[in-house]
């Protein structure tokens, strides 16, 4: 599994950074920390180049690399890269990709395991782009910033979306999955056993009588739900709730909860113009959010 | 759903999303070409008025790539009648376009030789007897180099001294955040400043010099710019730098004024006779537009500069092709092609006549008046344009609103060099931007009050410097 986390500002990417982490770890995943560079007018691209390039040369950072500097101390900090004299940040090597993509190589680094790259452009192109070329399963996001993005994000991304909201390294998180019959619920559902198996938690199985569907029926999904955890000894509850599919799951979820959902079955454009429900939960969730493709 | 329509649709969506702006702008050049054709304008006219109208909302939000507009600029004005394919090829390239080519390689050509050490030390020893002179000192010393080498040359080289004198300083405390910005803004202003003073300070300057040749026949050389120029930009510098002191107050006790030290590798005989080699034809240069500019013009003095480096292999062909900004050279050249096809085809006037008429309306009318709206008009829309985009396109505008008198050119292009107020209007902004320091929104808010101001010294120095000359 490949895991893509795209951090921003400094404090504000932490909890970003933490669970983008742990889930690597669980899944033993090869883990990418991107940063995006501020788009630069068409006007100035050149300059900016010219400059950047000045500033290497006379060992000034770069724009961008300081926040690549303190996710990587972050990450020694918090003991998820093991620190030696050897791989400290002071003596790295930029490389210059193609597309706008610059690859951080540190002298010291040993393993392959996690990349550190630094884009410049528009955010969503640029992540596009990287989970194509790197082809990333998940792509993990902060939940601050423009909403427009993580809409955006859901629709032009061909990986997963996790969305952290709120997280907090101290709390006992358990997944809420809501289920349906659709193929992108059958995802979710592997995506949370994996989760489950590897991360130690909880879940709960929640389901919402939607148009045609008889409560009995809703009660069958729930129950073979419920038998595919069991076969892989995962703890779990099932509730069927009533209401409205979006408000009724997001007030259903708590703090402590992580969302994990299949993308929508809908139209690519319907949803472009009119949004769908996962991700009119994952806007509304005050919780993380993770949208399985 | 069919896998593959999902496949499409979601490619054509993630495209309309990016490329939005060139959609409506498609849409609204068709619907204003359906449009009957107003009165007094011929229908090459209006139909130029609205490539422009396009070109504007293209290089605005950017959903294209600038060849790409330059190409389509040119394309339309043939298929839309403006003008027949020569007069489009004829009016492409220019001494104005040549400039901008001859001094964007000339930049590159010479930050490339790593001046920026010997000219800290310059300031160093100049101004280091405090940290306030030294800020001072990096101000007007980006102004005056600016003026004669542009913006993108002297922030290439400024902006490495600036970021080794902050590079310890703690943002998280109000004093050292200050100096960061002070500095940073210093470097700036400066460097923004400076371009107004001569007509190689920035390629706007060029294309208006070249424009009233052209329209008016009146001719501006490199002492004549200077001379209406020079006195703005001194008294610019003085306002700047009490604006940023009050501003961003600061004790600038974390500035390192020999921060740079550490990393100046050891100068040896060859580096020395390279620096020296530069400075001098970088001198040659300057002394050639002072003097020969009326005989060779700027542009291909500016291509001599970056030609005499790469004879002498002080930089290499690749270097200059890899880091020259090829599509906005196409783009001005574009811009300024039609810029020309705006006049010959009677367009500017038509909006002059219009511009005068709605003038005519307000209670006081008079030459004040219209002087004001147009130069506000023109630095307003170069912040959000660029300058140099903005006086290929309007420049014929202001010419013709008095084509025997150079204030209003002169003013117009002066005004679009005040690009205090958002990030994109100038290589220096972006590169300020771009260094992750400075917010939109501070660029902003330092820059309206030195927009308000500039403008203010622009009109009183027009109204009683410039009649004296």
């Amino acid at each position: 599994m490949k895991i893509l986390i795209a951090i921003g500002g400094r404090e504000f990417s932490k909890p970003t950074l933490d669970l983008g982490m742990k889930i690597a770890n669980s899944f033993k995943s090869s883990t990418t920390i991107a940063y995006v560079g501020k788009k630069i007018s068409q006007f100035s691209e050149k300059d900016v180049s010219v400059v950047h390039q000045n500033l290497d040369d006379r060992e000034l950072y770069r724009p961008g690399i300081r926040t690549l500097e303190w996710a990587y101390d972050f990450l020694i900090s918090k003991k998820y890269i093991e620190e030696k004299d050897s791989n400290k940040f002071d003596d790295y090597l930029l490389v210059d990709e193609e597309n706008s993509r610059m690859k951080v190589l540190l002298k010291g680094q040993q393993s392959d395991k996690i990349d550190l790259i630094m884009r410049t452009g528009e955010i969503i192109e640029q992540l596009k782009d990287e989970v194509e070329t790197n082809k990333h399963d998940i792509t993990i996001i902060g939940g601050g910033g423009n909403k427009g993005i993580h809409q955006k994000l859901v629709q032009f991304i061909d990986s997963s979306v996790f969305v952290v909201k709120n997280y907090s390294v101290n709390k006992k998180y358990k997944i809420l999955l809501p289920v349906n019959d659709s193929k992108g619920s059958d995802m979710a559902i592997e995506t949370a056993i994996n989760f489950a198996k590897s991360y130690k938690l909880n879940v709960e199985i929640v389901s919402v009588p939607e148009g045609k569907k008889s409560i009995e029926e809703v009660e069958k999904i729930l129950k073979k739900t419920k038998e595919k955890f069991s076969k892989n000894r995962i703890k779990t509850t099932t509730k069927l709730i009533d209401g409205p599919a979006v408000n009724s799951i997001v007030n259903y979820a708590k703090d402590d909860s992580i969302v994990i959902l299949g993308v929508s079955p809908k139209n690519p454009i319907m949803k472009y113009f009119f949004g769908s429900k996962p991700l009119s939960i994952a806007q509304k969730c005050n919780c993380p959010v993770l949208i399985t493709k | 759903m069919n896998e593959s329509y999902k496949v499409i649709s979601s490619s054509i969506l993630f495209w309309f999303s990016q490329k939005k702006w060139f959609v409506y702008s498609v849409i609204i050049s068709i619907f204003l070409l359906n449009l009957s054709t107003p009165v007094g304008l011929t229908v090459p006219a209006y139909h130029s008025l609205i490539i422009l109208l396009l070109v504007f909302m293209l290089v605005t939000f950017e959903p294209i790539p600038f060849p790409a507009i330059a190409l389509l600029t040119l394309v339309l004005q043939v298929v839309l009648g403006v003008a027949p394919p020569d007069v489009v090829a004829s009016s492409f390239m220019n001494d104005a376009v040549l400039f901008v080519m001859g001094s964007l390689m000339f930049a590159i050509a010479i930050v490339h030789q790593g001046l920026d050490i010997r000219l800290a030390k310059l300031i160093i020893k100049i101004f280091g007897k405090s940290k306030r002179i030294f800020l001072a000192g990096l101000m007007t010393i980006s102004a005056i180099l600016s003026s004669f080498l542009g913006e993108h040359t002297v922030i290439a080289i400024m902006l490495p001294i600036g970021l080794s004198v902050i590079k310890n300083i703690d943002t998280q405390q109000a004093d050292g955040k200050n100096a960061v910005l002070l500095t940073l803004f210093s470097i700036a202003y400066g460097t923004i400043i400076g371009s107004i003073g001569t007509p190689s300070g920035g390629a706007r300057n060029v294309i208006m010099i070249n424009y009233l040749q052209e329209f008016s026949n009146v001719s501006i050389d490199y002492w004549k710019w200077m001379k209406h120029a020079y006195p703005i930009l001194m008294i610019q510098l003085v306002v700047a730098y009490f604006v940023l002191q009050f501003t961003f107050p600061s004790s600038l006790n974390n500035i390192k004024m020999r921060g740079f030290k550490k990393n100046i590798g050891k100068t040896d005989v060859k580096k020395n006779i390279n620096h020296l080699f530069s400075c001098l034809i970088i001198i040659g240069i300057v002394s050639s537009w002072f003097v020969f500019n009326d005989i060779y013009g700027l542009g291909i003095i500016a291509l001599a500069g970056a030609l005499t480096f790469m004879i002498f292999g002080m930089i290499s062909w690749e270097e200059i092709n890899k880091n020259t900004n090829w599509g906005v050279i196409l783009l001005f050249a574009a811009t300024i092609s039609l810029g020309f096809q705006i006049n010959e085809t009677g367009a500017s006037s038509w909006l002059v006549l219009r511009f005068n008429e709605l003038l005519e309306t307000l209670p006081s009318n008079s030459m004040n008046v219209s002087w004001s709206i147009m130069a506000v008009l023109s630095g307003l829309t170069a912040n959000f344009f660029t300058s140099s985009a903005t006086v290929s396109l309007i420049g014929p505008m202001a010419i013709e609103l008095h084509p025997t008198d150079i204030s209003f050119a002169l003013s117009s292009a002066i005004a679009s060099g005040f690009s205090f107020l958002t990030v994109i209007s100038s290589p220096t902004a972006m590169i300020i931007y771009s260094t992750g320091l400075v917010s939109t929104k501070m660029f902003f808010r330092v820059g309206i009050l030195m927009f308000s101001i500039s403008i203010i010294i622009l009109y009183l120095m027009s109204q009683f410097y410039w009649v004296k000359l």
